[in-house]
């Protein structure tokens, strides 16, 4: 067909909702007889409870409850303890917000305090492995650094950072009966419904979660936090509707984060720039009460050529709130520490960084020896040198203008294409419109838009008359909206149900003596908006011969389900080159263009793309030079719990930014050829800025954020 | 006195029922109109952007784009406020969501709506020159400081830089613009009282001055900047808050021949229009100052009414060598602004006293420049703030003021780094010394936004930096 909607920039289906206040978000929700339900949390972190003084906050006027016992709901820290700074220790519920935060501001939480450990540099703080990652070793890297020629040995940091989405985490939880409906932010409806249900011990059944529209959320929404089952359970209790918005500041605490990291990374090499050893070991914290793990082993151990790694991840349980996966969970870690050392051991060897990468791509897998479905590292690249003008590269601090020295830097990404079985239906309606849905979720990528393109060409319908239906739980089983996984398997699922459909209806016609497509063989039956003709056969719609047949419409739910990976290694692949300037004055670093090349097979909508992976710069710009979860280790308060000194990026602070998609299907991965996104654009990005920043002023900062007395 | 009352989109809604620490925010979102999001409840965010009717300085009506999230309901008693659901609908949309949604400005489309009312401000701004591009400008005009107060997570802000800037001008029958030309509604007295506490906005300073004489404890109110902070963020909830912003008294600027005199309740972007660049100094440090969205509130009566430390204000009317003129019910009295802080957040400012204006005295000093240091370009709070006003004539310094914001617990004068210029020639060797004497004012902090190591290194720095420029003409 040749007006095809996959691959075209259609503007986001929602836009006109989202552009005019009309897109409903969790907290948009106001069933009637609405209770305001605030949260008290703790103010040390450690501690037994002793007792909760709640008389004064009941006696305040519209304060329906105070609950201080959370009997009944399991929570993931034990109870009757405080684990960390920040933990829900009651809730105050009033018929209005102010009444609810007044109520639980004079709620007295008393505790007796015990020793706390929150820093993971603590001597006290013990690391431990990881039970998620294991260590892992081929050949003999140690004795690779022995025997040289080069070697790197280098410790790297990453500051912990808050996800701060624009959305305030919500709950609206809606009993009827032993029925319960909740308007939830959240990546995964139905995860989110098992996961109140279980906490409640009430069958999965009975628990409806909606969340059509998601403010960002970039992993904070992704498993289900003690807030969402709270709401729930004083729903319960009050037997009222309950709305429970987290503030800014418990977002801090109360939704995770990207933990912090201590990495040390060696690496040998010959003095061609052949990678010979990697040693790589990783600690980042974690909360006494729930270990998180993440992938930040991964990318040393398998992205280049290297007969001998050596990598260890160890985690360090301390009196903290528990972290969780923040865009490029892990990859873009490990990566600031490889990929600042391919810098230095470019500048060793005296070899063009993008040379001295390209020596080492490695053509398959380096840690399952698989091939990749399609390996494009390369060409990401080269098609990034030429395109950035990478040529126009100086030595370090060769280049100045006036007060500012001016550098350029380049640095891989890589992530797995994550995929998950994943169902969809797709119905056509006798009108000559069709639906497709799944429970699903869309936290700004897209996922609606490109749910509709792809079953309008599925379906062989324009787009305009094809609706996507997302986040409902009582929708088609789908996995979390998460890991860049959901386009390539909630697309595959409606591309399925919708060819599945549409093959239903043919078959229909061609069986049907009264349909001009009569004993046409299915095969060569083309549908294109809405008409199905056949070479030699006349054509008719789709609505023709389900009316005939007496049906308004005509369904069919899919499952997809991925291949098992033995054979073939699914990776998306990047390159990201940036430029900057540094005040020497000032040490002030101002961005002044970057462009990242992917590979991420088939493009469905170069617009929200586009937008998609500039938002991932942008977020890779404010991981490089602002973002910074900052902590008094005295009592473990988050002393920058606000969006006034967590610094995000703002307008001024992003210059011209491009991203680039090489053309291209990965079709041995999903039958759509698609592979994600959003986590690749953010990977590579805080190590090209701090290369970036080396080749402007010489001074190589291990440590982010990149922050202005690192530079003086 | 009428019910106190306010029209959003176009339909008036009762302020009476509401309780006095309402902000205009939970005021619209509770009247079904949830379009306007809370992203932080301080200001920071811009989700709650709406846009309201205020008298206008090119036109006679303005619409005016501020966070919704600070201000209290009751102070928009008798005003016109628009939210993004009244500025159009998915099937007649205002341009500027038309470009939005076709540019891809919005991505999980939570900071949206805020971006709409931020954006439809400047298109409706009269004076934007649309032939007229320029740093931080579009080709149409439009000024990328407009949308200083927004936060976007996800688009990487390119599209919606995009959408700002293939604006064209409101065509004429647009009714917002049309609106421009009737004068904005006058300001009424109001007085809303609830769970026993009190709303009030006076008729006259007079009037205002006796409240305050009468009940000392009373909150003066006026951008509500500082206020929206206390209430949402600090729970503070005042027994009396007195509203003092549309006091004409206190809206005057006026340039006479020895001083121009700044009304303390005007918002910092009149100011900064009114005064049209005749003051360099302060046209350096208001794109400086927090964003667009707080300078279209924030004043100068409340900068320094709050008595914060990091006052950008102060930094630079210390340089100016700025009095400030105080008024309570007994009489009058003008104090030098290096007089007026005496501690952490305290000043000479007596219960009842009001700040009334602003005096800087004239002629200015030809050599001004205002450093901020902080990380972002918008929207950052200052590590260290310095302002210098520098008389330099026949190579010599003449007259040196330095004002200093973020190194000490108050906003102060660098008396002795003055003393180390006055009488110098203006050469390295001067500028060099004094950078030492410099470093060392003050108190510097370590805290979470910078290191007591880096604020004094910056404070040397940016006397280094205004030689350079006024030697080399170099911009940097
Ligand atoms: C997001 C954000 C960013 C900010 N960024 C900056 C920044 O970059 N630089 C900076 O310096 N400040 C900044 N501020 C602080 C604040 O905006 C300013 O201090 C502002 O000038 C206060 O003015 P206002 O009229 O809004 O004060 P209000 O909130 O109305 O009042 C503040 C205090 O001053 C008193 N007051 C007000 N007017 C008078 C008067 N005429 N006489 C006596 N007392 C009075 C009030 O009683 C109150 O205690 C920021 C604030 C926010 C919320
Ligand atoms: S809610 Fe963030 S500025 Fe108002
Ligand atoms: S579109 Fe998500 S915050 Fe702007």
């Amino acid at each position: 067909m040749t007006d095809m909607a996959t691959g075209t920039p259609l503007s986001r289906v929602d836009g006109l909702l989202k552009v005019t206040g009309g897109a409903d978000y969790a907290a948009d929700h106001n069933p009637p007889g609405l209770l305001h339900a605030v949260l008290v949390t703790s103010t040390v972190s450690r501690a037994t409870i002793t007792g909760i003084d709640t008389a004064k906050a009941r006696a305040l006027p519209g304060v329906a409850d105070v609950i201080t016992d959370f009997g009944g709901v399991k929570l993931p820290f034990p109870a009757g303890e405080i684990s960390f700074f920040g933990q829900p220790v009651a809730i105050a519920l009033a018929g209005t917000l102010q009444q609810a935060q007044h109520a639980a501001s004079v709620v007295a939480v008393r505790v007796t305090e015990k020793p706390a450990v929150t820093s993971m540099d603590d001597r006290q703080a013990i690391a431990v492995p990881s039970e998620e990652v294991a260590d892992y070793a081929r050949g003999d890297a140690d004795a690779a650094l022995k025997a040289g020629p080069i070697v790197l040995d280098n410790s790297f940091t990453v500051a912990r950072e808050n996800h701060n989405p624009m959305e305030l985490p919500a709950t609206v939880a809606q009993w009827s009966g032993d029925e319960l409906t909740v308007w939830d932010k959240t990546q995964w409806v139905q995860g989110t419904g098992k996961h109140i249900a279980a906490a409640l011990d009430v069958p999965e059944s009975s628990v409806r979660v909606i969340c059509p529209f998601i403010g960002g959320a970039f992993g904070s929404a992704g498993r289900t936090w003690p807030h969402q089952v709270l709401a729930a359970y004083a729903a319960r209790r009050v037997k009222r509707p309950v709305k429970l918005v987290l503030t800014r500041k418990q977002m801090y605490s109360g939704v995770g984060y990207r933990p912090e990291s201590r990495q040390r990374l060696a690496l040998a090499a010959g003095a061609d720039g052949r990678i010979t050893g990697i040693v790589h070991e990783l600690k980042t914290e974690t909360a006494r009460y729930e270990a998180y793990s993440e992938d930040a082993a991964e990318l040393p151990k398998m992205l280049y050529t290297s007969p001998n790694v050596r990598s260890t991840y160890r985690l360090v349980p301390v009196d903290v709130s528990a972290g969780t996966f923040m865009r490029g969970p892990g990859f873009v870690t490990g990566a600031f520490a490889l990929e600042s050392t391919l810098d230095e051991l470019a500048e060793r060897v005296d070899i063009d960084p993008v040379e001295l990468r390209l020596r080492n791509v490695a053509d398959r897998n380096q840690i399952t020896g698989t091939p990749f479905t399609q390996e494009r590292f390369a060409d990401c690249l080269r098609r990034g040198a030429e395109a950035f003008g990478w040529a126009r590269r100086r030595p370090p601090k060769a280049r100045r203008e006036g007060n500012l020295l001016i550098g350029m830097g380049m640095a891989s990404a890589a992530h797995p294409n994550y995929m998950s079985a994943a169902s969809a239906v797709a119905r056509i309606n006798a009108d000559g419109t069709a639906v497709v849905a799944s429970a699903t979720a869309d936290m700004g990528p897209g996922t609606a838009t490109a749910m509709s393109q792809l079953a309008a060409d599925g379906l062989g319908l324009p787009v305009a008359k094809v609706r996507a239906m997302l986040g409902d739980s009582t929708l088609p089983t789908a996995p979390m909206h998460a890991g860049s996984a959901t386009l390539a398997s909630i697309g595959s699922a409606v591309h399925t149900a919708s060819v599945a459909v549409r093959d239903a209806v043919v078959r229909m016609a061609v069986l049907d003596p009264a349909s001009p497509l009569y004993q046409a063989d299915p095969a060569t039956v083309t549908v294109h908006n809405g008409v199905m003709s056949a070479p030699g056969h006349g054509s008719e719609r789709y609505g023709d011969v389900l009316r005939r047949h007496g049906k308004d419409s005509i369904d069919s739910t899919q499952t997809w389900k991925p291949g098992d990976g033995k054979k073939a290694s699914s990776y998306e692949f990047g390159a990201v080159f940036a430029e900057v300037s540094v005040d020497i004055r000032l040490g002030l670093v101002r961005i002044r263009r970057m462009r990242g090349v992917y590979d991420i097979g088939r493009v469905v909508n170069p617009k929200l793309a586009h937008s998609q992976a500039i938002g991932g710069l942008v977020g890779g710009i404010g991981m490089a030079l602002l973002e910074s979860t900052a902590r008094d280790h005295r009592d473990g308060r988050i002393v920058n719990a606000n969006m006034a000194d967590y610094l995000v990026p703002v307008h001024a602070d992003v210059p011209d930014l491009e991203a680039e998609f090489l053309d291209g299907a990965d079709t041995a991965s999903t039958p759509i050829g698609v592979k994600g996104a959003a986590e690749l654009v953010i990977i590579g990005v805080p190590a090209a800025i701090a290369n970036a920043v080396y080749n402007a002023t010489g001074v190589r900062v291990r440590d982010l954020p990149i922050t202005l007395d690192k530079l003086l | 006195m009428t019910i106190p009352q306010v029209n959003v989109n176009g339909r008036w809604l009762a302020l009476s029922d509401i309780p006095v620490h309402t902000t205009l925010l939970d005021f619209v979102r509770d009247s079904g109109l949830t379009g306007s999001k809370e992203g932080c409840a301080e200001g920071e965010c811009g989700a709650c952007a709406v846009l309201v009717a205020q008298p206008g300085i090119t036109t006679p009506t303005e619409w005016v784009a501020v966070n919704a999230c600070l201000l209290p309901a009751a102070s928009v008693d008798g005003q016109e406020v628009i939210t993004a659901e009244g500025l159009g609908r998915a099937d007649a949309l205002h341009p500027v969501q038309e470009a939005m949604a076709v540019r891809g400005g919005s991505q999980c489309g939570y900071c949206t709506p805020g971006f709409v009312c931020g954006m439809a401000a400047e298109y409706y701004r009269a004076d934007r020159d649309c032939t007229h591009a320029g740093q931080d400008h579009g080709p149409n005009g439009f000024d990328l400081h407009a949308l200083s107060g927004n936060l976007c997570r996800c688009t990487g802000y390119r599209p919606i830089r995009d959408a700002a800037y293939s604006l064209g001008t409101p065509p004429a029958e647009d009714p917002l613009a049309t609106r421009r030309d009737e004068p904005a509604a006058a300001p009424v007295a109001t007085e809303v009282t609830r769970d026993g506490r009190t709303y009030l906005r006076p008729r006259t300073l007079p009037d205002a001055l006796r409240v305050l004489a009468e009940q000392p404890e009373t909150a003066p109110v006026a951008g509500c900047t500082d206020w929206g902070v206390g209430v949402n963020i600090h729970g503070r909830r005042a027994d009396r808050v007195l509203a003092i912003d549309r006091l004409a008294e206190l809206r005057e600027l006026e340039v006479h021949a020895d001083a121009i005199e700044i009304g303390a309740a005007l918002s910092l972007t009149e100011i900064e229009r009114k005064l049209d660049g005749s003051v360099p100094l302060l046209a350096e440090l208001f794109p400086q100052f927090a964003s667009r969205l707080i300078r279209n509130r924030a004043t100068l009566g409340g900068n320094l009414g709050n008595g914060s430390p990091i006052g950008d204000a102060s930094a630079a009317l210390l340089a100016l060598g700025a009095e400030v003129l105080l008024m309570d019910s007994a009489g009058r009295r003008t104090v030098p602004l290096a007089d007026y802080f005496t501690g952490y957040r305290e000043s000479v400012l007596r219960p009842g006293e009001l700040i009334t204006s602003i005096r800087i005295p004239l002629p200015l000093a030809p050599v001004t420049a205002f450093h901020k240091i902080a990380k972002r370009r918008f929207d950052d709070i200052s590590s260290v703030a310095i302002g210098f006003a520098l008389d330099i004539t026949g190579g010599v310094v003449r007259r040196a003021h330095i004002g200093l914001g973020g190194v000490a617990a108050t906003p102060l004068r660098a008396y002795a780094t003055e003393a180390a210029l006055l009488d110098r020639p203006w050469t390295a060797d001067t500028v060099a010394a004094a950078q030492q004497v410099l470093r060392a004012e003050g108190t510097p902090m370590d805290d979470h936004r910078a290191s007591a190591r880096y604020r004094a290194a910056m404070l040397g720095q940016s006397l280094a930096k205004l030689h350079a420029e006024t030697t080399e003409g170099a911009v940097g």
